[in-house]
């Protein structure tokens, strides 16, 4: 068998396996749609907030409206006391409250000062980031107001007003993600997931399926046998890959800052680590259904050790480090700094070096593996 | 019913792989996952710092910086140094004083500060930039006091004048925005479900009849399902239990309502995932792609929850999505039972929600019947129906060698 014909007996075997092609082809394709999903709107906006009014005054009416315009905030209703917002949000009619101050006005103007207190349900992060800045700022404009108008009553300059009012700016940008969209931050990270896992399990399934049969594997040297698959799973990913960080990131809206050639480089190494990675394992399996079931497991775990979720600094040191010998650990953070934060090909090159480490020790777990799978005797059928 | 429950126990003691995804893995990758959130709440996030005026307010201002338990400000004394940090994600936000920021200050300039945080890493950056806002605010305050002194204004009116409105911000339920409490439920109920499904999966195709190239379902196909539910409810069941307690119980996160009630809906979604795991049976009746497809339907789950983003802002296509899933059922009632102290008669109000499993049951039925009847078609005519009734207990679709797994 010449090793052009051993690559097409690979592709046919790939494709004639309907498990294979519903994980690879089906299952990248589904979840490139499935998993932004939720996301799409990208901000929480319009969150449900009523407001517990015990002043009843022109300011506090003023304050409520500037709230309401906010676009992070509706004000759903206005309840007598704080006992019944409590109702209001226990049965999610509401995630927030506004409680004004009764005398609030008055109080102001007579120069004592105020406290407006704001709630937000803290069971769901987003709204309760969303609504507290959405009431921070509502309140913080309420407040300048008054000042300015005091100060205006005192006989200052409107000139001089403004400048002791914003005495110092604090400029605040987000960058990498300047629209703090939900989707640009878990799509990158979570597509070279979905890339790797159904890599792996398709490398599985084809594996557990061929051992102790009788096949063209059992023609060839295990080293042809690997060379063949990884050639054959690295073309067809190269392809899924590029409709995945080339398509997906651009309709999605991901922020992309490496070049075609950099981002290239860099999934070279993670292709051939992932499928020398999955013909490793396929090794340890000899059912069709396992390797489904225990990548399935370890995804979840995958995705939030690899420190784009969840500060690395927070994780323990074990489940870090241990973790370094999963391919996809060191792609996604490699590939966030290169391709979304417009890190140098310098500062990946640790990662890429350590995935191109990974490929050595799989390859060779790889070959031990197969050359024990294929001097197995068969199974009788 | 007997003799199917022993032949199931049999089953399932001859399958290695199933008898630890009953016992051991689920207790694992509970405390795997738990123990990768376990430090709680973030701190210590390292800052850059660029102090381009190196003047006693800046300093102080540092000092106001480091005083915050989540920021860890690292100095930096050129920019582009911290530039490089912030895109190898070694630092997550840079500050920057700009040059003669306290002169400009003391002869009434306006100076800027400028804060970059990374939204690449969402949460932490909104995080950050949050809490550099509240020191740095804190911070300039005392230094807008001195100056109302020297202006002459009386001490006691100071701090009024300097914010007339103050603000103070509670967050509900979960007082210290404590990320275990947050996001750890969802994420271990999101496993529970995944786990529910490959246990019966796996122990649906055991019911499955190996006949040359084709599979082929058995005569007491329901009453084998309903041994299965009886056996792997309450296991499972267990393994959500052991979650309630770890968190509530050992790690005392605050629960407002009763822990019954909360065993009460994980019951009723393990019941719910059952259906959906029988319909995806019937349509596929094949052991590897039963599983395939079942993952490939509940993997997706924990985005759906809406949990880390709320539902009310997913598109309408993804709150349909989200309604297929048991796990975003189990997590409305587990949110009113945790944090608003939900009483018995909403939560079993919130449990109508479920009445869309029933309609999944039927349909499975339904398909049941169709494919049972072209079975008995087809091999009506070789009359070998017996063959079915006895082959199920016989022979299961795997060999029983234990060797063969892993």
């Amino acid at each position: 068998m010449t090793w052009l014909q051993l690559l097409w007996a690979e592709l046919k075997a790939i494709l004639a396996e309907k498990d294979i092609v519903l994980t690879v082809f089906g299952g990248v394709l589904f979840y490139s749609v499935l998993y932004p999903l939720p996301y799409l709107n990208q901000v929480p906006t319009e969150q449900m907030v009523v407001v517990v009014d015990h002043d009843n005054s022109s300011l506090s009416r003023q304050l409520v409206r500037h709230a309401d315009a906010s676009p992070k905030i509706n004000i759903v209703a206005q309840v007598g006391s704080i006992t019944e917002a409590q109702q209001w949000i226990s049965e999610s009619n509401a995630h927030g409250l506004l409680v004004i101050p009764e005398g609030f006005r008055r109080n102001l103007l007579l120069g004592k000062g105020a406290t407006l207190s704001y709630g937000g349900d803290a069971s769901y992060f987003l709204i309760y980031s969303a609504i507290a800045e959405g009431l921070i700022s509502a309140g913080m404009d309420a407040s300048k107001q008054v000042q300015m108008v005091g100060l205006l009553a005192r006989g200052q300059n409107p000139k001089q007003v403004e400048q002791s009012l914003n005495s110092v700016n604090i400029n605040s940008v987000p960058v990498f993600n300047p629209s703090l969209g939900y989707t640009p931050y878990v799509v990158p990270g979570l597509f070279l997931l979905i890339l790797h896992q159904t890599l792996l399990i398709g490398a599985g399934i084809l594996g557990a399926g061929q051992w102790r049969k009788k096949g063209y594997w059992n023609e060839v040297s295990p080293l042809a046998l690997i060379s063949a698959r990884l050639t054959v799973f690295c073309v067809i990913y190269a392809f899924l890959s590029s409709f995945y960080l080339g398509y997906c990131f651009y309709w999605y809206g991901v922020s992309v800052q490496a070049s075609l050639g950099e981002v290239s480089l860099f999934m070279l190494p993670f292709l051939l680590s992932t499928s020398a990675c999955g013909i490793a394992l396929s090794c340890l399996f000899v059912k069709r259904e396992l390797p489904t079931q225990v990548l399935l497991l370890v995804s979840m775990p995958i995705l939030f050790v690899s420190g784009f979720v969840w500060p690395l600094a927070l994780i323990p040191d074990l489940l870090v480090q241990v973790s370094q010998v999963i391919p996809a650990v060191p792609a996604i953070l490699g590939m966030l700094e290169l391709n979304q934060m417009g890190a140098g090909w310098m500062t990946v090159l640790p990662q890429w070096l350590q995935m191109w480490a990974l490929f050595a020790l799989f390859s060779l777990l790889a070959y031990i593996g197969v050359k024990r799978r294929l001097s197995t005797p068969l199974l009788r059928e | 019913m007997r003799a199917l429950l022993n032949q199931e126990l049999k089953c399932l003691w001859n399958s290695p792989w199933q008898l630890a995804l009953v016992t051991y893995i689920p207790l694992v990758s509970i405390l795997c996952l738990w123990w990768l959130f376990s430090a709680g709440l973030p701190r210590q996030l390292p800052v850059a710092v660029v102090d381009q005026d190196n003047s006693q307010l800046t300093r102080a201002l540092t000092r106001n910086l480091t005083a915050n338990s989540v920021i860890k400000p690292i100095a930096f004394s050129q920019l582009s140094d911290a530039e490089a940090a912030m895109k190898k994600a070694e630092v997550y936000a840079v500050v920057v004083f700009p040059h003669q920021f306290k002169k400009s200050l003391l002869t009434s300039g306006s100076p800027t500060i400028d804060i970059r945080y990374n939204s690449q890493f969402l949460l932490v950056g909104k995080l950050l930039s949050s809490q550099l806002q509240l020191s740095l605010g804190a911070g300039l305050m005392e230094v807008a006091g001195l100056k109302q002194l020297l202006n002459g204004v009386n001490s006691a009116s100071v701090a009024v004048n300097l914010s007339p409105v103050t603000s103070q911000t509670t967050a509900l339920f979960n007082r210290n925005n404590n990320y275990v409490g947050f996001l750890v439920p969802p994420v271990l109920i999101a496993l529970l479900q995944l786990l529910s499904m490959m246990v019966f999966v796996n122990s649906l195709n055991e019911s499955l009849i190996k006949k040359k190239d084709s599979y082929l379902i058995a005569d007491n196909f329901w009453s084998q399902v309903g041994c299965k539910v009886l056996l792997y409810t309450p296991i499972m069941l267990l393994h959500g239990c052991f979650i309630l307690v770890l968190l509530y119980g050992y790690l005392g996160l605050p629960i407002a309502g009763s822990m019954s009630l909360l065993v009460t809906a994980l019951a009723l979604m393990l019941l719910a995932i059952w259906p959906l795991v029988i319909l995806v049976f019937l349509v596929m009746r094949e052991p590897a792609s039963n599983i395939s497809f079942g993952s490939a339907l509940f993997a997706p789950a924990f985005a759906f929850m809406g949990v880390t983003f709320p539902v009310n802002d997913m598109p309408l296509l993804a709150q349909w999505w989200r309604l297929i899933m048991p796990s975003s059922h189990y997590i409305d009632s587990h949110i009113s039972v945790i944090s608003y102290g939900a009483d018995t008669q909403q939560v079993m109000l919130q449990f109508l929600s479920y009445w869309y499993f029933l309609a999944v049951a039927v349909m499975a039925w339904g398909l049941y019947k169709i494919l049972f009847n072209k079975q008995q078609k087809v091999n009506g005519s070789k009359s070998d129906k017996l063959f079915f009734k006895h082959k199920s207990s016989a022979k299961p679709s795997n060999n029983n060698n234990p060797g063969a797994y892993l």
